[in-house]
């Protein structure tokens, strides 16, 4: 048995059926073969035509095995379409071959049967069954509007055939008839002669019934194709089939029915017109297969042939043409009633094939007349106020009515009214319903004294509804629209014009403002405020006058009225007068408001005046003093706050850590910050190149070296007017030695003191340690101090080395301010240093503890200075501030920033460029010499003298020590020892800035 | 709010700093605080159970400043010891400490995403600090101050500093600009309003100053108390509808935002009120004092 089973035996080679079989099929018939032969049986594996394999084993698949190798479907040998027919045979179609094949046996099928493939399909016939078929079983699906199968006969699938599609790429729209350019003279002919016969054909509608018919009026329900296209255009063809053939004749036999519209005028016609014999047959005819029929002709295409003209409603009755004419010309004397006919036909133009216009629609439209409107009716809308008697309010009012004598009833009456007044009508009805059996309250229901309690219920009314308007009008000034006629002719009238005689102003003017008191009058409750306003609220107590004008000014922005155009009151006053003591009104007005709306009314004017900075203290007193503070707070208020702007670049890793994308990207960094004019005056007039070399740090320490050459040649200039003769030789010095001054300004220190430089790097060190631990120290010392005190500094202590950013901007003001008359420079700079001294005072406390070493410096050093401020001469005093300006500037370290020192410094400028040397000298003075300002007098040609001799060391070259020349700047070991402390505490900083 | 809902009740007095307290400062969520004081810790609290939590010790001198990342896992701190100090708040430990400001370091600020700590600088400079790095060196220094920088304010675009120099700095990072307001008074603290549209100044004058961010107007002055040489702190209420501050009369006060008016004042510490600090959500608010202690006050 195993033999046999190894053992296939093969006849013939097999079939290839396919020429192109790839590669692996073949391979893998021959593995199979081979492998057959070759491999026991446990190790043949299954595969098939593909060369795939199949069985995988329990393990790895052998559902899919099954799947591939044996059913075509998962349902296994289930066939797919198979129901039983047993309960529901009427449901079951008959069944075909089809419903029992698989898809791929359907698809072997294909070429087998014989079918137009909807590309060809000219008609559209089948592929018009198709799309029908598909909308109804569609239809089946979805619930419809319209039930029934009715839709699918109107609404027909629109397809479109080869030849429509080729007709539009031809350049075909719908719509137009094919053959319209062909119209040659014969068509034409032929057109009018149809014409004529239709003309005809319609004379008489009254005779062509027939017993036959069942609609009487043919040429009413039918319109007229043919004419109707006419008038309509000669282009239109219909877009699509509407119906198609019907009857029972074969295509294009019928020679008469190819348009049943033709066909009903014709045999209407032929009835009226012609014998009984013919027309007898044709209407039979008719009535036979016409109305079967239907209106429109056979579905047919549009024939190449045609030469029909676009009269003919049905285009696609082509065939017929030829018959059609065969019967006009049988038809040919027939009568003329265009006119009608053309009338009919327009009248149905928009109609329906079909249809017929309703003699009466159902439908009409509802037509209603706009309501006649009074003669008497004024547009205006009376919009109902908070309670209705506002509308009664506007009645006429009831007549006076003395009132009843019982003065209890009065007094009721009146009681009732007033209550009914603010309460509204549902008191009246309530009070009313409850007192019915009181006699007292007769009057509510037409008793006696009914007229009185209605006139005082009116009264009561005018008085409320005042009220609320009086309320609205303290908040909106301008509320004087609202008063009525009446009650402005009441104030007009009845009013005296006492007050006119205080005005002052004009006599056109007096009237307005007359009007505008009388107006605020009317305000009674407003009025007597004011008339009574307590002592605390008359800030102008001492000024009876300007009390006065406050009270106007009050009485116009609170109580409403016209403004009065030119100041009433204050008519001697000047312009600028006015303004500010309309500011002082507001402000008082404001604080009196303030302390009336407030919470109570403690808030009395001084404590709520204090927020007002600049203009409520006047108002206190009208004394001259206060003003002073004003202005100055004034130029506070002016200066400040103020907003300046800079470029200022973040780095690329902050804007990534912040997330935000770098608004500099790509661009090179910028140029240092120009921190004045003066920078970028020297920097692009005088191009050195020196300035090229420097590094950007450099550059920037440049910058604050110029400043501060600047600043002493601020200082210096008040010192001019002693030394002219000084400036007069500097002249000469070309602007270039600036920089020289500036950049070599340090070597030339530098080799001077080359040989001091070493002990003194070292004293330098000792100094750093012992600034420490005095700071320390005094830390300390201030801090136990503090806690003790509450850190209270002594508030006097002088202080004119920490000038802060502001002092030094003030006096730099003020400094500038002087400088066109340089004669007051001394003035000016002891001025300028006095006034620093207070504001240093708030630098001094200005972080408690934390700053207290340097206020320790300050008090070890007040001493020396202070004497040396004040006893020292007029001359040696200005020396002296210069000196200590000096000492300021290099204290404060570069960034002392003159950024707000840049307004206008352009003179400066020019005056620092003509005297470089000297203030380069100075400079060194300050730095070098031992310091004591009466040396100074000599400084001019000592310094020169050295100058020179620096100039020619500098030659020999010792740039090697540049970093250390830099301290040299700031320091000098012999310098006064009262400035060591504060310079000491600088010094690390800067240390470190230029690192 | 009305008046009436004002934090005026004292409701817990948190002792421990020895010293004065110089910093007082709410978390993100507004369950605890950070404090910090002369004796040179920094203290995180329950404030509204009255518990100390936990001391970070490394300052070497008083520490001035202390602020919370937002997601509270992070704090950083300054002091007078030119150091900023990046700590873990659960570990207590350092994780970083920033060294390069040449001066005692005022005021310090976590940004949005807490990558970057600004402290400003008795040495006139603002200077940023990477957290996401390991480099100890500033992402950038910001020099333009002319005076001791005393206070920085972080939104997510912009660095504002105030300064003794009597400016209130912006700088946008967005467009790279500087804006400089100046007040004419030194500037001890700024501190933004919720909305971001503005900034209150606490001057050196006695005076509040409330700023219009976008125009550099100067909207209000709220004057009263006496501030003249320490450094106190100054905050908006968390509707922006008072203004509050300490003085250095122990006193506390509330100012009206828009008329200015004192709504409220009390004795709230026997010494100066160094600082102050707003609930994020809720009427609740705390203050340190030079007296040594942490009052939590509520409705």
């Amino acid at each position: 048995m195993d033999s046999d089973e190894d053992d296939f035996v093969f006849y013939g080679t097999p079939i290839q059926r396919e020429e192109d079989l790839t590669s692996r099929k073949k391979k893998a018939i021959a593995e199979s073969s081979a492998q057959l032969r070759t491999l026991p049986a446990w190790k043949q594996e299954v595969r098939d035509e593909e060369g795939r394999r199949r069985f995988h084993g329990a393990f790895t698949g052998g559902y899919s095995a099954g799947y591939y190798n044996t059913v075509g479907s998962k349902e296994g040998w289930a066939p797919q379409s198979f129901t039983s027919s047993r309960k529901n045979r009427a449901e079951v179609r008959q069944q075909d071959i089809l419903n029992f094949l698989d898809d791929d046996e359907k698809a072997e099928l294909e070429g087998r049967f014989l079918g137009m493939s909807s590309q060809f399909d000219t008609f559209g016939s089948t592929a018009a069954e198709v799309a029908r078929k598909e909308a109804e079983k569609e239809q089946k699906q979805r619930p419809s509007i319209i039930p029934g199968p009715v839709p699918d006969e109107i609404v027909l699938p629109a397809t479109e055939s080869v030849g429509v599609k080729l007709l539009l790429k031809m350049g075909w729209t719908r719509g137009r008839s094919i053959k319209d350019s062909h119209a040659d003279a014969l068509y034409d002919a032929r057109r009018q002669g149809r014409r004529a016969l239709l003309a005809f054909s319609s004379d008489d509608p009254k005779v062509k019934i027939s017993g036959s018919e069942p609609i009487k009026d043919d040429s009413e329900i039918f319109p007229e194709p043919s004419v109707n296209d006419d008038i309509q255009s000669a282009k239109s063809t219909p877009v699509y089939v509407l119906n198609p053939k019907q009857d029972l004749y074969g295509l294009g036999f019928d020679p008469y029915k190819y348009a049943p519209e033709f066909r009903e005028k014709k045999r209407s016609r032929i009835s009226s017109k012609m014998g009984s014999g013919y027309s007898k047959n044709f209407s039979s005819r008719d009535s036979l297969f016409g109305l079967k029929s239907g209106k429109s002709a056979p579905g047919f295409g549009i024939g190449a042939l045609e030469e029909l003209d676009v009269e003919d409603e049905d285009v696609y009755a082509t065939g017929f043409e030829f018959e059609d004419t065969y019967v006009q010309e049988v038809e040919e004397p027939a009568k003329l009633s265009l006119e009608f006919q053309k009338k009919k036909d327009q009248k149905d133009q928009g109609n329906l094939p079909g249809f017929r216009v309703a003699s009466n629609s159902d439908y009409q439209m509802e037509r209603f007349e706009a309501p006649l409107i009074p003669k008497d009716f004024v547009p205006h809308h009376a919009f109902s106020g908070p309670l209705e008697i506002n509308h009664k309010n506007h009645g006429i009012p009831p007549p006076d009515v003395p009132a009843p004598e019982d003065s209890n009833l009065k007094i009721l009456i009146e009681g009732v009214a007033n209550l009914v007044a603010r309460c509204g009508k549902l008191y009246e009805d309530l009070s009313r319903e409850k007192n019915q059996s009181n006699p007292l309250f007769n009057f509510l229901s037409g008793g006696t004294g009914h007229e009185y309690y209605a006139r005082k219920l009116w009264e009561a009314q005018q008085k409320c509804i005042d009220q609320p308007k009086q309320q609205l009008d303290e908040k909106v000034p301008p509320g004087v629209k609202r008063l009525t006629a009446e009650s402005r002719g009441q104030i007009l009238g009845e009013r005296p014009l006492e007050r006119s005689s205080q005005d002052p102003s004009s006599s056109d003017a007096s009237t307005d403002v007359q009007l505008q008191f009388h107006l605020t009058d009317t305000f009674i409750k407003s009025a007597a405020s004011f008339s009574e306003i307590p002592d605390s609220e008359r800030p102008f107590k001492n000024d009876p006058a300007k009390q006065e004008r406050f009270e106007q000014f009050l009485k116009e922005k609170y109580k409403g009225g016209l403004r009065s155009t030119s100041s009433s009151l204050a008519g001697d006053m000047s312009e600028a007068a006015r303004a500010r003591e309309r500011l002082d009104f507001e402000a008082a007005a404001e604080a009196i408001e303030k302390g009336k709306h407030g919470k109570g009314n403690k808030l009395l004017i001084p404590s709520s005046m204090d927020f007002i900075p600049g203009g409520v203290m006047q108002f206190t007193s009208g004394a001259a003093e206060p003003k002073k503070d004003l202005q100055t707070e004034d130029l506070m208020g002016k200066m400040y706050p103020k907003r300046e702007e800079f470029q200022w670049r973040p780095s690329s890793l902050l804007c990534k850590r912040f997330d935000l994308i770098d608004p500099y990207m790509g661009k090179p960094p910028p140029a240092p910050r120009i921190r004045s004019k003066i920078d970028t005056l020297i920097f692009t007039s005088d191009s050195v190149k020196s300035n090229k070399v420097e590094k950007p740090i450099a550059a920037k320490q440049d910058i604050s070296h110029v400043q501060e050459t600047v600043n002493q040649d601020i200082s210096k200039s008040i010192a001019e007017n002693e030394a002219e003769v000084d400036v007069e030789v500097e002249n000469i010095e070309r602007p270039v030695d600036l920089y020289k001054a500036i950049f070599s300004d340090d070597s030339d220190d530098e080799r001077e003191e080359l040989n001091v430089k070493k002990t003194e790097n070292q004293e330098k060190k000792a100094e750093v340690a012992n600034t420490a631990l005095s700071r320390l120290i005094a830390g300390d010392f201030l801090e136990s101090l503090g806690k003790e005190l509450g850190l209270e500094v002594p508030p006097d202590m002088p202080y004119p080395t920490q000038i802060s950013r502001n002092a030094v901007l003030q006096k730099e003001i003020i400094n500038e301010n002087a400088r066109p008359g340089n004669l007051m420079g001394e003035n000016n700079s002891e001025i300028s240093q006095n006034h620093g001294l207070p504001n240093d005072q708030d630098i001094a406390h200005e972080s408690g503890p934390s700053k207290v070493d340097t206020i320790y410096g300050n008090m070890l050093e007040s001493g020396s200075t202070k004497t040396k401020g004040t006893n020292i001469s007029n001359s040696k005093l200005s020396r002296s501030n210069r000196e200590n300006g000096d000492d300021d500037r290099k204290l404060k370290s570069p960034v002392t920033s003159h950024r707000d020192y840049s307004s206008s410094l352009s003179s400066e400028e020019e005056r620092k460029r003509k005297r470089p040397r000297h203030h380069r000298h100075r400079r060194r003075d300050a730095g070098s010499d031992s310091s004591s300002g009466d040396e100074r007098d000599h400084h001019s040609s000592r310094s020169k003298g050295r100058k020179k001799g620096s100039s020619e060391e500098k030659s020999r070259g010792s740039r090697k020590h540049s970093k250390h020349h830099k301290h040299r700047r700031h320091e000098s070991p012999s310098r006064s020892s009262h400035h060591s402390m504060e310079k000491d505490d600088t010094h690390p900083r800067k240390e470190k800035k230029r690192r | 709010m009305s008046v009436e809902d004002l934090p005026r009740k004292e409701s817990t007095v948190l002792k421990g700093h020895d010293g004065a307290v110089l910093g007082v400062r709410f978390n993100t969520d507004g369950n605890y605080i950070l404090s910090c004081g002369k004796d040179r810790t920094i203290r995180l609290w329950n404030p509204h159970r009255g518990i100390h939590i936990k001391t970070y010790k490394s300052h070497g001198r008083e520490v001035r400043d202390v602020h919370f990342t937002p997601d509270n896992s992070k704090l950083c701190s300054c002091g007078g010891d030119r150091q900023v100090f990046y700590w873990d708040v659960a570990t207590g430990r350092v994780i970083r400490k920033f060294r390069g400001h040449d001066g005692e370091v005022n005021a310090v600020k976590f940004n949005e995403y807490s990558s970057v700590v600004v402290s400003a600088g008795y040495d006139q400079s603002l200077r940023a600090w990477d957290c996401r790095s390991h480099s100890t060196e500033p992402i950038q220094i910001i020099d333009t101050f002319a005076d001791s920088v005393m206070s920085v304010c972080l939104t997510k675009t912009e660095i504002i500093g105030g300064s003794v120099d009597g400016t209130v700095r912006t700088f946008d990072i967005r467009i790279g600009r500087e804006t400089s307001d100046s007040l004419g008074q030194p500037v001890n603290c700024i501190s933004m309003s919720n909305d971001g549209n503005c900034i209150l100044a606490g001057c050196l004058d006695s005076t509040l100053r409330l700023l219009d961010r976008s125009t550099g107007e100067l909207l209000q002055e709220y004057k009263g108390h006496t501030n003249k040489s320490y450094k106190l702190d100054c905050c908006l209420t968390n509707n922006d509808a008072y203004v509050t501050g300490g003085s250095e009369d122990g006193y506390i006060y509330f100012w009206d935002l828009v008329d200015a008016s004192v709504v409220s004042r009390f004795r709230a510490h026997t010494s100066v009120v160094t600082s102050i600090s707003y609930h994020p959500k809720e009427n609740c608010m705390v203050t340190a004092s030079v007296d040594g202690t942490i009052k939590v006050w509520k409705t």
